[in-house]
């Protein structure tokens, strides 16, 4: 059966009702890993014992009568910056390549309370620092759509072990887009919740109060069951909301009927891709054709100074989260002649060129003479623009935008034209600044099998409207299938 | 030449919560064998995030009204950072803007003067590790490596920063004094030196000829009252001299070497250093709204000044017995509950003051687990005050109860003496052993040389004394005259 094509509520559904076994389910995907991932290189490490071991848990609950949770037998990834109990997580660095946590990630507790089977770790940028994955110690992934092309980062990983058929299921981060823009890049769906609304315990920081964690599925209504099972208060992190959240799987039919749809301007559309201008003018479309009114709208300081702003918080953040890698109580260690020297030699061996990079610039942000004109005003320009979305959403209930201002780009080539680089940088860091949620949805295909992705923002803590709204949208393309990948590598 | 001295004064108070700042592990470290008080979030594991100890705000609260500061409902946390072995996260959360207390004081009596010392702010703050060196002095010269214990790390602190209002070691010893004795009365710390649950950094600096405030130098590892004095001295006329030969002082860390009674010099004084503050992300913002101050604020216990006032008004106390007996909140408990057992509060002080204390020196007692409850000494004094037993014997009755942890009624029956006068025939056989023992005492009387008296009144101080006092002086002087003359 081809279970690497269902969707988590298809496989769940068969799992509970005894249609299928939750370890036949696994053998699938595993199968498909160890055949194709040679080619595409998003696997970091797959627990194939713990995964079978907790299949065979799920079958049995199953034949006992026990429920086996709303996500039984679902197999998922995460990450390699979650903390996965008895697994590595390298967080895709030198730093970390050998450590071994020995807790889960709340996320990652509730997937396994909820029935799903961890099947492996993905590959990542370096401590989630990049858009390509190809700062990961352990090599690059290629994109399952194009395997000459990035699949995005820097959940590249994640993005791309969704896109193959890996599983229907996995979990990134994203700080300043890090979930979207590589689900965009490989033609899968990814979200954003509002800040506070998972708990961020568990998952290896880069910026405190921008990071929050994201499921990444090919359909919006796997989404909604990982958003029920996974947002919730936790007594490990105190940034993690305590409000009631209500079913998001329940009001996903509300659809688009008497909403009302803002599409982003006043930026300089011709650095956008025509094919992504597009796919938001057919959403815009579609919107209207399902009963919903269309309006243009601005964020002028947003637009103008999102991705700046991005730059100085969560690289200040990352040069503050990243200074406990000192190599005494974990990580990379290397002696040295003194305290200082050790400090120095083990940082500078466990971090790539990316990371130290950020984090000199980062230090120097929060530092004596800088702090004051570049750190200060950027939080100040970060409320502004919280402010700036909470007057939109008062008219309008939700954004459309691109993702991406240009499509995959080749690997090892990286978008050069800094204009389109910092359009992009906005574009994706807008909802981490304003904690607000943001979905990258799948709307369809170029002629060359390159994915179109548009970007649906709302309200804070109104993640259960927009979801509602990107199911409905989900229906001008349906829902993306998995990458066509044969045994020698060659794509579609 | 002896110039103005300016001092200001650091004090960490360790909380008495029962866990951490912002994890769960257990603040009772002392004696932990290293790193076995420790979790992932103290020990900065990846992906673990601070838990703020709420009871470790309302302690600080606590502190900060009983030092009448206003309490800041916008407080919030900031990271300091640094790389240093004892520091996990190379930061440590600390308050920098917005600390949740400002603006108090302390009134000291130092040099027969009152004072006022104002108080800065008081912050919260997270403790480091300890580093351990394996040198023969301990310290960090020459040792090739140095082992960090993650035990103490995270421990909540208070740290109450005064103005530089003290202007001698005396009056710096009596804020420090003061500033501990508010914490144990507030149970907000046990306030003690020798187990690091207080420390202090002292800054001092000498004024210029023309008034200004001249250059600042701090000092640490000061880890007694005493080392304070002298670390005060030494520095005082270390700066004194630089200045007199014209040099100038560098705004500096100095340490204090107890050995060699000096001071040293350790690196530049840390304002300095570029710590990079900014907010903490990580932590909700604190709530400390004025119900929840006015809530503490209402719990407050009687601030020591109060009950010493009350005291000595209630009580018709002295001034002085006032000052000693609410030393301690212990101490001042003990004294009420035994006054109320009917003796004279003035007896009660007396001997809280000079026999209690005796005893529990005796026996190293500390009077929070003396064995001799307030409410029977309380008894032992009223039946004393009536005349049941005398001073004396009162004194042996209370030794007693306090060696062999027994009741007052076990003590008066097992004790050796006769409570009640000691009268007629068995006073007989005391005065009778007491002239076969003094001969010589016995034949001066007998044969008149005894034309004053003193030698009868000698014998019947014996008895007095081999009675412990009970017997009637005037019964024990007619009965010496009779058997020995």
């Amino acid at each position: 059966m081809d279970f690497h094509k269902m969707s988590a509520i298809e496989i769940a559904e068969g799992v509970k009702t005894g249609r299928w076994s939750a370890s036949e389910v696994l053998a699938i995907h595993l199968d498909r890993i160890k055949k194709i991932d040679k080619r595409i290189n998003a696997t970091v490490t797959l627990s194939e014992e713990s995964a079978i071991k907790a299949a065979n848990e799920t079958d049995k609950a199953v034949r006992e009568g026990i429920d086996p949770g709303p996500l039984a037998g679902v197999p998922f990834m995460v990450k390699d910056n979650f903390c996965t109990e008895g697994i590595k997580t390298t967080c895709c660095s030198r730093t970390l390549a050998d450590w071994v946590p020995d807790y889960d990630a709340t996320s990652v507790k509730k997937m396994k309370e909820a029935g799903a089977v961890l099947i492996g770790k993905t590959n990542m940028d370096e401590f989630a620092m990049g858009s390509t994955t190809e700062s990961s110690f352990f090599g690059p992934t290629l994109n399952p759509r194009d395997l000459t092309r990035v699949p995005g980062g820097s959940s590249g990983g994640s993005a791309a072990a969704v896109a193959a058929g890996y599983c229907p299921i996995a979990l990134g981060s994203d700080t300043g887009g890090s979930v979207r823009q590589p689900s965009a890049f490989c033609g899968v769906h990814g979200m954003k919740p509002s800040y506070g609304q998972i708990s961020r315990f568990g998952v290896v920081a880069y910026a405190s109060s921008l990071d929050q964690v994201g499921p990444i599925t090919r359909d919006i209504k796997d989404i909604a069951a990982v958003m029920d099972v996974l947002a919730g208060p936790d007594e490990n992190d105190s940034t993690c909301s305590s409000y009631g959240r209500p079913s998001f799987s329940s009001r996903l039919p509300d659809g688009l009927k008497g909403k009302k749809v803002a599409v982003l301007g006043g930026y300089d559309t011709g650095l956008v891709d025509p094919a992504l201008i597009g796919a938001v003018e057919k959403a815009a479309k579609y919107c209207v054709s399902e009963g919903a009114e269309i309006g243009e709208t601005i964020l002028p300081v947003a637009t103008k100074h999102s991705a700046a702003c991005y730059y100085m918080i969560a690289w200040g953040d990352a040069s503050s989260k990243l200074a406990c890698y000192d190599g005494i109580r974990y990580g990379h260690h290397e002696d040295g002649e003194n305290l200082f020297d050790m400090y120095k030699k083990s940082r500078t061996g466990g971090f790539g060129e990316e990371v130290r990079k950020r984090i000199l610039i980062g230090t120097c942000i929060l530092s004596r003479g800088f702090y004051e004109d570049y750190y200060v005003p950027a939080t100040k320009v970060r409320r502004i623009m919280a402010d700036e979305f909470a007057r939109l959403f008062e008219s309008f209930d939700a954004l459309i935008c691109p993702v991406s201002p240009f499509l995959p780009t080749k690997a090892g080539m990286p978008e050069d034209n800094p204009a389109r680089v910092r359009l992009g940088d906005a574009l994706s860091s807008l909802a981490n600044l304003a904690g607000v949620p943001s979905i990258s949805l799948n709307v369809g295909f170029t002629k060359e099998g390159l994915p179109l992705n548009i970007q649906l923002i709302g309200p804070r803590f109104g993640d259960t409207g927009l979801l509602s709204i990107a199911f409905a949208l989900e229906k001008v393309n349906g829902r993306p299938p998995v990458a066509k990948i044969d045994e020698e590598g060659g794509v579609r | 030449m002896s110039r103005e001295i300016v001092i200001g004064l650091e004090i960490h108070l360790q909380l008495k919560t029962k866990t951490k700042l912002f994890c769960g592990c257990s603040t009772d470290y002392i004696g932990a064998v290293p790193n076995t008080n420790v979790c992932p979030v103290c020990l900065a594991v990846p992906g673990t995030l601070p838990l703020l100890n709420d009871r470790a705000v309302e302690l600080a609260v606590r502190m900060g009204l009983g030092l009448d500061c206003s309490i800041n409902d916008n407080t919030r946390f900031h990271r300091k950072h640094y790389f240093y072995a004892d520091l996990p996260k190379a930061y440590q959360i600390t308050q920098y803007e917005y600390p949740i207390a400002v603006g108090g004081h302390v009134d000291i009596s130092a040099g027969g003067k009152e004072k006022r010392i104002r108080v800065h702010h008081l912050h919260l703050e997270e403790d480091a590790g300890k580093l351990v060196h394996p040198t023969a002095d301990g310290r960090l010269t020459g040792a090739s490596y140095s082992l960090v214990d993650y035990n103490r790390g995270g421990m909540p602190l208070s740290e109450i920063v005064s103005e530089p209002d003290m202007s001698s070691a005396e009056e710096a010893i009596a804020y420090i004094t003061q500033i501990r004795q508010l914490a144990r009365y507030l149970d907000v710390s046990d306030g003690e030196m020798e187990s690091g649950s207080l420390r202090v950094d002292v800054n001092v600096s000498l004024k210029n000829s023309d008034g200004s405030l001249g250059t600042r130098v701090e000092i640490k590892n000061v880890n007694s009252l005493r080392s304070i004095e002298r670390a005060l001295e030494f520095e005082v006329s270390r700066q004194n001299r630089v200045l007199d030969e014209g040099g100038a002082l560098v705004r500096e860390t100095r340490l204090w070497d107890d050995a060699a009674g000096v001071t040293r010099s350790m690196r530049g004084k840390e304002g300095e250093r570029d710590y990079r503050y900014y907010t903490e992300m990580d932590l909700a913002p604190i709530s400390a709204g004025p119900d929840y101050v006015e809530a503490i604020r209402k719990g407050l216990p009687e601030m020591p000044w109060e009950k010493r006032e009350r005291f000595i008004k209630q009580y018709s106390l002295s001034p002085e017995e006032g000052l000693r007996l609410t030393e301690l909140k212990e101490v001042a408990d003990y004294f009420e509950v035994c006054a109320e057992g009917g003796a004279s509060p003035s007896r009660c002080a007396n001997w809280i003051l000079m026999e209690v204390q005796r005893v529990l020196r005796e026996t190293d007692t500390d009077i929070s687990v003396f064995s001799v409850a307030a409410s029977e000494l309380g008894e032992l004094l009223l039946k004393v005050e009536n005349k049941d037993i005398s001073n004396t014997q009162a004194k042996d009755i209370l030794s007693l109860m306090a060696e062999k942890k027994i009741s007052l009624d076990k003590a008066i029956q097992s004790s050796e003496t006769a409570i009640g006068r000691i009268t007629g025939p068995d006073l007989e056989v005391i005065v009778r052993k007491i002239i076969e023992s003094e001969k010589d005492a016995v034949e001066a009387i007998r044969s008149g040389k005894d034309k004053k008296g003193s030698k009868a009144k000698f014998l019947c101080g014996l008895v007095m004394r081999e009675t412990r006092g009970s017997a009637d002086p005037a019964e024990v002087a007619s009965m010496v005259g009779s058997l020995a003359g």
